[in-house]
């Protein structure tokens, strides 16, 4: 009897285990009159998102169903699941992700051209298993107070001794970070890059703490004079309801650095099509939908990424009043390359 | 369950859910340890020794401690204030006083360092004298802050189990009530405190978001580094052994202090001491600290989030996510409660292989969610592999993916990373049953289900249903588990609430954050209510 009640709990908590289970979205292939379906596993966790999704089952009629998470994490989950990986389109919003990606074997190499026409050459993988459909760029915030315009113009001026003890910048474990050093040493070399960080260490006002929005109030109130932040994080400031987030933006200047030179810092939001995708065309058709004017549109105005198509119309003065500018133009691939070399150096010249 | 009477070589009903337990706990860790152990190996950790490691192992011990003496302090002044003395709003305060465990570390952390950093409002009101929390003691303080909790639930109820007789002997030897209280009560409370301060402190090593945003940088910071920006999860995996070899010592020096301090014989025949009742200055002062960690953990950083989300819209999905989180947060925490009691019943019978257990589950709670998530996934991945043959044999397909997004998976990663934190509390409620109260009731003819249900029962209910709330109030906050393992458009609260807050947009992250705690409510106000209605002689309710 005493067994038999051990074996009803353990039942009773099979059983609930087994309730618990929600009828996971069908993995496998589909059938002609099934609704379609495309699964899509996203590192990107914006607010729009969600109406870019609605739109494109508003327009193909295909269900989205949608993961979140970060892209190292989805990597890990579509490599583990192998073959029967239910994923169709992978998202990340970091190039090295994309890349990491690529080198893992999860993505299917994919012609792009067709949806693609007109986007700049350096935002598609050479090698054809991912594309940007969004672009960001890693600039400079400086203080309207201390700092005179065209004191600053380029990132290699902030490892320059005289902004010692005046520049914020957030933790070196940070995607972008990572990726702006990855562009340095593409672009000048390891050693260059190495002393460029220290530089960087030696002139920070502080150590690192917050995000990007951190580091620009961090100028508006006196604790830095400039710092380094995604273009998109101002334009949010800008764009707040909270007044002393407004007021912090408007004590700051956003420049886009290395005009006269390389261009300023580009990283995406990209994706690639899953090598075991059940369902590519779904995963096609979304892929060429994020290219679309709706999308490309939305992108500019609800997310204030910048478009990669050249004749898309959109409104947004925040971001307008920052068009145009000189883009980094080397293949955004690279900044996978050179990840882990930009990760040593961080640690290397006490990043935090 | 006559544990204790009989020692044989196959374990008993309790010390098989005991292993079971250990097995679920430790899974994944192990999972971790055989991706450690046979990964690919590169310098990266050279490199990594040579120039952070001594950084990482610092701070780790810095954040630990300041997160286990702050939720210490915290924990057992209010602990006791609860148990032993009587003022106004005490009941109340005997439940609310979990809450702010509800409040995600991360999300405390984003919210004070908006306050006081440079340009914040309290920076600018207190013209620059309040501190910025930031760095290792501000990190250790957001730990204090929410987690402190694990020891106040263990403090109130070992504190109410006394007895009064050796606080009395004190007090009559002329000992004043705060001697007398370090002397008599706080010893016969250790081994509770001892079991909270060791949860608090791994959980402290094992996080990632607050350590990384205010300026920490732990060995779980290392340990992410290595994964994301050096692309190395075999050596994420190595780093996360530092992390439980850290645990397995923490756990060790905890059992040790259990193992000194017998507490079983003072406390067996009930004569809960009264209370002693606070009026006027003193009463006002015990609801001041029952008010201060309240506010500073609970109530003004949701405050501030809440202010700023009056100038946003409320997120979407919402009742969606709330109910999600509520349901895997409930079976989770009965499955936890569960285990954690058979554990503690195991531990009571005195087998090898029950205390093998019980130190096997608390491995757990060493290694961050994000990797242990990893382990999960390898266990998962690998079990479909293993059925594969045959149901290609069968079928002529490979095994449908059931394992991972599901559900399941997702409560075992629950309880692989929190059933340890149910331990705790059923072992120390059953440490007050004494073997002897068994005999009694033997003797008097009762059946050993009599006993447990009429004699057993009622004196470790309280213990049991704070062991459940603890992880129900865990699951319901938990992200990175949650993340890699959930199944398509199953949001949950926290996972909403951190995909705002990482973007920077801390007014949409207020509303969900904002719900986790109510939601943690729910279960509150019905195990109050159960208890008071149970005749508990250890009168929590």
């Amino acid at each position: 009897m005493k067994s038999a009640k051990f074996l009803a709990v353990s039942g009773a908590i099979a059983g609930l285990l087994a309730a618990c289970s929600p009828s996971t979205p069908e993995a496998g292939e589909s059938t002609a009159d099934a609704p379609r379906v495309v699964n899509v596993y996203s590192a990107r966790h914006y607010r729009s998102d969600a109406a870019v999704y609605a739109a494109f089952t508003e327009t193909t009629g295909i269900e989205i169903n949608l993961i979140e998470a970060s892209g190292d994490q989805l990597i890990e989950r579509v490599r583990a699941d192998g073959a029967r990986s239910p994923a169709d389109v992978i998202i990340t919003v970091d190039a090295a992700r994309l890349h990491r990606a690529e080198e893992a074997g999860l993505f299917a190499q994919t012609d792009f051209s067709e949806f693609t026409a007109g986007v700049p050459d350096y935002l598609v993988d050479p090698d054809g298993y991912w594309v940007g459909f969004a672009e960001r760029s890693r600039v400079i915030a400086y203080s309207n107070l201390r700092v005179q315009p065209g004191e600053i113009t380029a990132y290699e001026d902030l490892a320059d001794p005289r902004w010692e003890g005046r520049v914020c910048v957030r933790e070196s474990g940070n995607a972008y970070n990572q990726s702006l050093l990855a562009s340095i040493i593409a672009r000048s070399g390891e050693d260059a890059a190495e002393a460029w960080a220290a530089g960087i260490v030696n002139n920070m006002a502080r150590p690192p703490q917050g995000g990007d929005i951190t580091q620009i109030i961090g100028v508006a109130a006196g604790d830095c004079d400039v710092a380094i932040t995604n273009h998109y994080y101002y334009a949010l400031m800008t764009q707040s309801g909270d007044v002393a987030n407004r007021a912090a933006a408007e004590a700051v200047t956003l420049l886009f650095p290395n005009q006269d030179s390389s261009g300023a810092h580009i990283n995406i939001s990209g994706a690639g099509i899953a090598v075991n995708a059940p369902h590519p065309d779904e995963a096609r058709e979304l892929i060429a939908f994020f290219f679309s004017d709706t999308a490309q549109r939305m992108f500019a105005e609800m997310t204030n990424e910048i478009p990669v198509m050249p004749d898309v119309e959109w409104e947004n003065p925040t971001l307008e009043a920052m068009m145009p500018f000189v883009a980094d133009e080397r293949n955004v691939s690279e900044l996978g390359d050179h990840n882990a070399t930009a990760q040593r150096i961080f640690d290397r010249v006490g990043w935090q | 369950m006559t544990a204790g009477t009989q020692k044989g070589f196959w374990p008993d009903r309790a010390t098989t859910l005991a292993i079971l337990a250990a097995l679920v706990c430790a899974a994944p860790v192990f999972a971790v340890a055989w991706i450690a152990l046979t990964g690919q190996s590169d310098d990266y950790l050279l490199h990594l020794a040579q120039t952070r490691l001594p950084v990482y192992l610092l701070y780790s011990v810095y954040v630990g401690l300041v997160a286990a003496g702050g939720a210490a302090l915290i924990g057992t002044g209010l602990g006791w204030l609860i148990a032993r003395t009587e003022f106004p709003g005490r009941k109340l305060f005997s439940w609310v006083l979990i809450l702010p465990l509800a409040v995600p570390a991360y999300v405390a952390a984003y919210a004070w360092l908006d306050l006081s950093q440079a340009g914040g409002p309290l920076h600018s009101w207190t013209g620059g004298l309040f501190p910025t929390v930031r760095g290792g003691w501000g990190a250790g303080l957001m730990f204090a802050l929410v987690l402190y909790p694990y020891i106040f639930l263990l403090a109130r109820d070992a504190f109410t189990g006394q007895s009064a007789d050796a606080y009395n002997a004190a007090r009559t030897l002329g000992a004043g009530p705060l001697s007398a209280f370090w002397r008599t009560s706080l010893p016969m409370a250790r081994p509770a405190l001892a079991a909270g301060v060791a949860l608090v402190m791994m959980e402290s090593l094992a996080d990632y978001g607050t350590v990384s945003y205010l300026g920490a940088p732990t060995l779980s910071i290392g340990l992410i580094r290595a994964w994301s920006g050096a692309g190395s999860l075999v050596d994420a995996a190595r780093l996360s052994l530092i992390l439980v070899a850290i645990a397995l010592i923490v756990f060790s020096l905890e059992r040790m202090q259990r193992r000194r301090a017998r507490t079983t014989a003072a406390s067996g025949k009930h004569k809960p001491a009264p209370r002693l009742e606070l009026t006027g200055g003193t009463a006002m002062l015990a609801t001041l600290a029952c008010l201060t960690p309240l506010a500073l953990g609970l109530v003004i950083p949701l405050a501030r989030l809440a202010w700023l989300a009056l100038n946003e819209l409320p997120a979407t999905g919402l009742i969606a996510a709330a109910f999600h989180s509520l349901t895997l947060a409930s079976i989770s925490a009965l499955c936890a409660a569960i285990l954690g009691m058979a554990t503690a019943y195991a531990l009571r019978g005195g087998r090898v292989m029950a205390t093998l257990s019980a130190r096997a589950a608390g491995l757990g709670y060493a290694v961050p969610g994000a990797v242990a998530a990893v382990g999960v996934i390898a266990i998962l991945s690998g079990t479909q592999g293993l059925i594969d043959p045959a149901w290609q044999a069968l079928t002529g397909s490979v095994f449908p993916i059931l394992l991972t997004g599901g559900a399941a998976a997702l409560i075992f990663a629950y309880l692989s990373r929190f059933a340890a934190a149910a331990i705790g509390p059923s072992e120390a409620a059953l440490g007050r049953v004494t073997p002897a109260l068994d005999g009694a009731a033997r003797t008097l003819g009762a059946s050993p289900r009599e006993t447990l249900w009429r004699v057993h029962w009622p004196l470790i209910a309280a213990g049991v249903c704070s062991a459940g709330l603890l992880v129900f109030v865990e699951v319901l906050k938990e992200l990175p588990a949650t993340m890699i393992l959930r199944p398509f458009n199953y949001d949950t609260l926290a996972i909403i609430a951190h995909n705002y807050a990482a973007d920077e947009r801390l007014g949409e992250a207020a509303l969900p954050s904002l719900l986790i705690p109510l939601v943690a409510l729910i279960p509150m106000i019905f195990v109050a209510r159960y208890l008071s209605r149970t005749r508990t002689p250890s009168g929590t309710g």
